[in-house]
């Protein structure tokens, strides 16, 4: 494209671009560091809000339910995603039924997938709480663990599972020996994309976590004290959870160089 | 060359025996967890509301009547309105940004591509909530503008239709640029350097061989913006103040506090059909545009 | 003779409408450097991966020292095979990629140990023991995959297109490589190819394929000197072939003039009548088995100089191959006019 482009005015359209997106993200981080907590003034660094935070034990006990969800639902979904991609790439024909079942999770508005959960899970009678965001959580999670791993599997050379049958190895040790091996970064990588889309996930949460206090996740935690009065605490709790995306999805695209879906 | 081909079907022959018995916990769980009560959902959609906002089980269509009710369309337009101008903001923006990668020199353009996704990985309450600090009365735009000497009334910013468009904007842009990179960095530069060549100059030449060739990029963007605009509930809740509803806002208004889980579930319903639609019109879109691309 | 080391009998496999491999019957022996020739598609890789035990054939049997093994699944078959795309587990080391087969054969840590570091010796890698696959040259990678199937010491190793992906002069040292440690190891080797010239350099025995069909086997020496058919003289080395017409008992070619032959045509009018290049000789005008032409291009391949024949006799150039001392005797150039002769004991007609 650099034939038809004029250098001026891309750098223009680039910076504006990444201040666009950068500025509100920076200004959060800085807040959070800032004694008065107010954006309009800056009136010293300190991290007493990270203090405040950490002694906040409603937030100290949502992340902890975030975690248990994010836990529990990753692993879950890392097996079964991972079975479900060596199972589908390992088919020679590909049926579009099948595809759209393992794309749907990716694309349904989350909205419409809360509500059906929603109400699914109300006329089976069943409780509400972690135990049914964990449930909720594997459907997308494992959808997004099959997909890396099968990216992963497209470049993979078949012909070492003949290879090691050759050499004497029955299928389970070809599977755990072989074929395991040469995905593991993959699993990695979709278990940590899962990992961080659990932690992150709000509006399935909301939805299926029922109504007692002591199912809030973090993302829950962090909408109601949005909507119901800012306290500067939440800057520095946002601060935090961005970080902690950021960084491990990083991790998990350096994992995985093939890149993540949607890629 | 059939044998570069041969062996790799017939290693996996070999353990084709046993595709299903790896498919079916996942298949399982996906059909329990997620075909089940999206087809309930549907199925929901055509019984009647409880009189104590329970569901009573007779078949009627009167909920899918109502979602196409004049006292709804307003909403609907509105939603629609508000998802279309932050899809369509978003693909401009998106697709200019996506094509100043491009003109970077090779090197440079992962890096940018990965510093313009890298927000997208962050959580999406924290990012709408970093445009509350924005657009707040003693927000960074309001401070700024005094430090700038500003000190008249500044225009309501928080709160409004605007600060909804640009939330959606701002938390979409990044998909955007990655759906238009895609198809910008496959063009062959020779196809732009050939325009020239035979006499077009640069306008011309984006706007007849090089805007035709990716569109697929930009229905895709617009597509998914559209959509995830249409059904959200927390920007609007977050960012609109609860001053206008979007689709999205009415189903969790159904589920949650009105309790018509039928007419809750004829509105996702509908949802999902704008969904299928517009997906549907996009494949169309990409066919047309590798038909114009075979032809060029 | 003593009992074949394998016999396979009447071997047949179907891949749908496919006859991969249409009726084979073969002996190998003990020992042996066998190669499999054929063009693309014969069925060389179908019937190597049926003694590998990848392939179970639709009908027929495969006998190994004596046993059917047809049913015997891969993991449990002293054969080995050689992956055409080497298949080295990427994940593990060259020694752990050799130590492989062993473990699954449950041998102690020590022996695993020192026939791992014998091989790589052989081999010449012991100082690349502990680098990935996708950290080796082509030629290294394809060396670790010769020691992986070979450490095992199967009764049998099979190896198809062992140096397909190696360029032409890695390819020359390999061969000679290959026949070496064959030669040390004393285990069967069976070689898939389609260059012939591979086949004759390596091989003790060559099997020609065609169409699923086993054409003819025997030495390279037997093949080249008596092919059975036209496919088997065009297929092992270079051949100039005439048509020709029989007609009472002499054969005639396309300028008219008459080909002799030891044996004649059986009981076809038409045919070919085939001569190798380096049993034409130049002269012998008004005599039979002679042939007039343009020169109409020269060629040196080292000492031998190709000489090409344009004539009425043949649609294609005759290919002449003259000793370079010949050539100095006689000079040629291009279009200079060639008459070339040869013995009626060097002619092999074929029907058509
Ligand atoms: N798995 C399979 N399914 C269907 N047809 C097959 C399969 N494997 C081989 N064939 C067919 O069987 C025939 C023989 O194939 P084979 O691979 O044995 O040929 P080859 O002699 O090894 O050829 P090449 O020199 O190209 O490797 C071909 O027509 C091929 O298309
Ligand atoms: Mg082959």
């Amino acid at each position: 494209m650099r034939s038809i482009a004029n250098p001026r005015l891309m750098l223009m359209i680039l910076s504006a671009v990444f201040a666009f997106l950068y500025i509100p993200i920076s200004v959060l981080f800085a807040l959070s560091f800032n004694e008065g907590g107010l954006p309009t003034a800056w009136t010293g660094f300190s991290v007493k809000w990270y203090g405040a935070l950490f002694r906040n034990s409603d937030i100290m006990g949502a992340a902890l339910n975030t975690l248990v969800v994010a836990v529990i639902s990753t692993a879950l979904a890392t097996i079964l995603g991972t079975l479900l991609a060596v199972g589908v790439e390992i088919r020679r024909r590909k049926g579009r039924f099948l595809e759209t079942i393992i794309f749907a999770p990716m694309i349904i508005p989350d909205i419409v997938l809360a509500i059906a959960l929603l109400s699914f899970f109300s006329l089976l009678n069943v409780t509400l709480g972690l135990h049914t965001v964990i449930l909720s959580h594997v459907v997308f999670n494992l959808a997004f663990v099959c997909s890396v791993v099968r990216s992963r599997l497209k470049t993979f050379d078949w012909s070492v599972v003949e290879a090691s049958t050759d050499l004497g190895a029955p299928m389970v040790v070809t599977l755990w020996r072989v074929v395991l091996p040469v995905m593991m970064p993959a699993v990695i990588a979709g278990a940590l994309l899962a990992f961080t889309l659990s932690l992150d996930e709000f509006i399935i949460a909301f939805f299926t976590a029922g109504a007692g206090r002591d199912s809030i996740t973090l993302p829950m935690q962090i909408f109601a004290m949005i909507r119901f009065g800012v306290t500067p605490e939440i800057n520095a709790l946002a601060a935090i959870v961005m970080t902690l995306s950021v960084v491990i999805l990083a991790l998990s695209q350096r994992l995985n160089r093939g890149g993540l879906p949607g890629q | 060359m059939h044998w570069r081909i041969a062996p790799q079907i017939q290693a996996r022959r070999m353990i084709d025996r046993k595709p299903l018995y790896l498919m079916t916990p996942a298949l399982a769980w996906l059909t329990a967890f997620m075909v089940a009560p999206c087809l309930m959902i549907l199925a929901l959609a055509f019984f009647q509301r409880g009189i104590y906002g329970g569901i009573d089980y007779t078949f009627t269509l009167e909920n899918i009547a109502l979602v196409f009710d004049p006292l709804y369309a307003n909403i609907f337009l509105k939603s629609a309105f508000i998802a279309g101008l932050s899809a369509t903001i978003a693909v401009v923006i998106g697709y200019a940004a996506a094509f100043a990668i491009t003109a970077a020199p090779a090197k440079r353009q992962a890096m940018l591509l990965f510093f313009a996704v890298l927000p997208f990985w962050s959580n999406y309450l924290v990012r709408t909530y970093a445009w509350i600090v924005m657009l707040n009365r003693e927000g960074l735009i309001a401070g700024a503008a005094q430090w700038l000497g500003y000190d008249g009334e500044l225009p309501k910013m928080l709160y409004t239709e605007t600060a909804v468009v640009i939330g959606l904007v701002y938390n979409y842009l990044p998909f955007v640029i990655l759906a238009c990179y895609a198809p910008l960095s496959r063009l062959n530069p020779e196809i732009a350097e050939a325009s020239r060549d035979l006499g077009g100059n640069g306008w011309t030449t984006f706007r007849r061989v090089i805007l035709p060739m990716t569109v697929p990029g930009i229905a895709t963007g617009f597509v998914f913006v559209f959509v995830l605009s249409i059904g959200n509930f927390v920007t609007p809740a977050l960012l609109g103040g609860g001053q206008f509803q979007m689709i999205g806002n009415l189903v969790y208004a159904q589920f949650l506090t009105a309790n018509d889980w039928p007419f809750g579930a004829a509105l996702s319903m509908f949802l999902i059909a704008i969904m299928m639609g517009l997906l549907t019109l996009q494949t169309y879109a990409s066919e047309r545009a590798s038909g114009a691309r075979r032809e060029e | 003779m003593t009992q074949p080391l394998l016999t396979i009998r009447n071997v047949r496999k179907n891949f749908g409408s496919v006859k991969a491999i249409d009726g084979i019957d073969l002996d190998i022996h003990e020992n042996e450097f066998f190669a499999l020739l054929g063009a693309s598609g014969s069925g060389k890789t179908t019937l190597l991966r049926m003694l590998a035990g990848f392939e179970l054939p639709d009908d027929g049997e495969v006998i190994l020292d004596g046993k059917d093994v047809s049913q015997v699944p891969p993991n449990h078959r002293p054969v080995n095979l050689m992956f055409q795309s080497y298949a080295l587990f990427p994940n593990m080391s060259v020694a752990r990629n050799i130590a492989y087969g062993l473990e699954m054969e449950k041998l102690p840590k020590a022996e695993i140990r020192s026939r791992v570091d014998e091989i790589l010796e052989v081999i010449q890698l012991s100082h690349l023991a502990n680098r990935k696959p996708d950290q080796l040259s082509g030629g290294q990678r394809q060396r670790v995959a010769l020691a992986r199937a070979l450490v095992k010491r199967p009764r049998l190793l099979l190896l198809d297109e062992p140096l397909g992906a190696l360029d032409k002069k890695l390819r020359g040292e390999m061969q000679l490589e290959l026949k070496r440690i064959q030669n040390e190891f004393g285990i069967t080797f069976i070689i898939v190819t389609h260059d012939q010239e591979e086949a004759l350099v390596m091989a003790d025995r060559v099997a020609i394929l065609k169409d699923g069909r086993l054409l003819q086997s025997g030495t390279p020496q037997e093949i080249y000197e008596h092919p059975e058919s036209r496919f088997a003289a065009d297929f092992i080395g270079v051949m100039n072939f005439f048509p020709v017409t029989q007609e009472s008992g002499h054969l005639r070619a396309q300028d008219g003039s008459t080909i002799t032959a030891n044996t004649p045509l059986e009981s076809a009018a038409r045919g070919v009548a085939a001569v190798r290049p380096e049993r034409l000789h130049i002269g012998g005008n008004d005599r039979d088995n002679s042939i007039s032409g343009t020169v109409s291009a020269i060629a040196y391949h080292g000492l031998d100089l190709q000489v090409h024949l344009k004539t009425p006799a043949s649609p294609d150039p005759v290919l002449i191959r003259l000793t370079a001392d010949v050539a100095e005797r006689a000079p040629i150039g291009v279009g200079d006019s060639l008459t070339v002769h040869w013995a009626a004991k060097d002619t092999r007609v074929f029907a058509v």
